[in-house]
């Protein structure tokens, strides 16, 4: 794969889903777009993650009661979803 | 309360709300609909029954913390490994065995099927069907006991009958004519033969009960097969049959299976291709250590299966024709116990046949056999209170 110096949109989802499922992320969305999208993380597109939200969101609702997060995390998802899909590597 | 789209969304007209609402109180097994936040939206009265709770006790309740799964040993099962969970994060429909507990702190066995309800492909919350299967599981013990009692009684008479014939052939109580010695050699190969089908019968019932445990641990399968062929041996002499073993890479014929399985899907392969081999021919075992799995090839130089057969040789009962003729003592069970055998150690099985030139029969073994034994049943008992109570 060709080197990049932005972060791919699977990075970014990885980590805001960091921030509620903690190191279970990297696992719990790789699983996600596997089973959903069958394709690989590294081409993951924003009219895939709009596609995704909604199983995301299901599947974190039975891990945790608060409905709270759950849609907070969810507008974390579309937010990501509408930007431009890349931003500059912190490090 | 959420509002509930899980059974009669709202745009729906009235009569197939009505409708749906009918078929989710109605039917025969517990019925549980949530919707996407997991929360309860419907319970019909068999799930209300098979748990304890009063519908107003679940509606609006989270799914996992209301319904309570856990293991036979009433430990909790982790939220990620419950049915709706993957049927989530699967997006399909996910059938399972699992344990609910009672309000009253009974494990219930249940069998459950849970799918997503979707709308325009959207995941809107799931829907769970689920099954007390109590008797079911309390026949399946009686099953497993039954089997054991009967393997345990078969058997004891037949050793008594084999140990002292033994002793008579070999003058422990006096000594014998030549014909008395070959009618009591008539009498252990009977009895083997009879222990042989006892074996397969039990063999078989485990399977076909899904009570067959499967214990994997490193195997070297070319010392497994090597000890085959040497229980084999006299059989094999007896027609002049040449038994060989081959393998191209031993140190990589250690896979973790199931070794007495293993040993018994050998043990009917070479021994079906002693019995169906004319004299002087040869048996060969080649074992292909290969990346994922191990390749065993059982051959022989014997009669071969018709064409015709081909099709039915895994099936209960089957012989061929041309083998009816020549070898009389067959039941016709040992490749379909084969068939299962392999199928409990996840592998495959199958072969080539000509008349003219013998019979090659091939099975794979995964280099990982998962373990599958039953966990021990518990009966169902009034222990502790539930936690539900108190949420």
């Amino acid at each position: 794969m060709p080197a990049s110096n932005s972060t791919s949109l699977y990075d970014q989802l990885v980590r805001v889903t960091h921030v509620y499922l903690g190191p279970a992320a990297d696992r719990f969305i790789a699983r996600q777009v596997q089973n959903h999208l069958n394709k690989p993380p590294d081409q993951l597109s924003k009219e895939d993650l709009r596609r995704l939200i909604d199983w995301i969101q299901v599947a974190v609702s039975l891990l945790t009661e608060d409905s709270e997060i759950v849609e907070e995390y969810a507008a974390q998802l579309s937010k990501l979803a509408q930007s431009d899909g890349t931003s500059k590597k912190s490090r | 309360m959420p509002e509930s789209h899980a059974i009669a969304p709202d745009h729906l007209p009235s009569e197939q709300r009505a409708e749906a609402e009918a078929l989710f109180t109605s039917i025969g097994d517990g019925a549980i609909s949530t919707d996407a936040f997991g929360r309860i939206t419907r319970i019909n009265p068999v799930a209300q029954r098979i748990l304890g709770y009063r519908e107003d006790e679940l509606l609006g309740g989270w799914f996992p913390k209301k319904i309570i799964a856990v293991t036979p040993d009433d430990t909790v099962v982790n939220l990620i490994d419950r049915p709706i969970s993957k049927a989530f994060l699967t997006g399909h429909s996910i059938s399972e065995k699992m344990h609910y507990r009672h309000k009253d702190g009974r494990i219930i066995p249940v069998a459950i099927s849970v799918s997503p309800i979707l709308v325009d492909n959207k995941p809107l919350g799931a829907i769970e069907v689920f099954r007390d299967i109590t008797l079911q599981e309390e026949i399946d013990r009686m099953k497993s006991e039954f089997i054991s009692l009967a393997s345990h009684q078969l058997r004891t008479p037949l050793s008594a009958i084999k140990t002292y014939s033994h002793m008579l052939v070999d003058g422990y109580m006096g000594k014998l004519t030549a014909t008395q010695k070959q009618s009591l050699r008539t009498i252990i190969g009977a009895a083997d033969r009879m222990n042989e089908l006892v074996s397969t019968l039990l063999n078989i019932t485990r399977i076909e009960s899904g009570t067959i445990a499967v214990t994997p641990k490193q195997v070297q399968l070319y010392k497994a097969a090597e000890e085959v062929l040497k229980e084999l041996s006299l059989p094999a002499a007896d027609k002049a049959i040449t038994l060989s073993l081959r393998c191209r890479d031993k140190s990589r014929a250690t896979i973790k299976t199931d070794s007495l399985i293993f040993k018994e899907i050998v043990t009917n392969l070479v021994s079906n291709a002693i019995k169906y081999t004319p004299e002087n021919g040869k048996v060969t075992v080649t074992v292909r250590p290969r990346a994922k799995d191990v390749l065993m090839q059982v051959n022989d130089t014997g009669w071969g299966i018709p064409k015709y057969a081909q099709d039915q040789i895994f099936s209960k009962f089957f012989r061929a024709q041309n083998i009816v003729k020549r070898e009389t003592t067959g039941t016709g069970l040992g490749l379909y116990l084969v068939k299962g055998l392999v199928d409990a150690l996840e592998g495959t099985i199958w072969f080539k046949s000509d008349e003219a030139t013998g019979t090659n029969f091939y099975f794979t073994i995964p280099r990982k056999t998962k373990q599958a034994v039953r966990p021990r049943r518990r009966r169902p008992t009034v222990s502790k209170q539930t936690t539900n109570e108190s949420n």
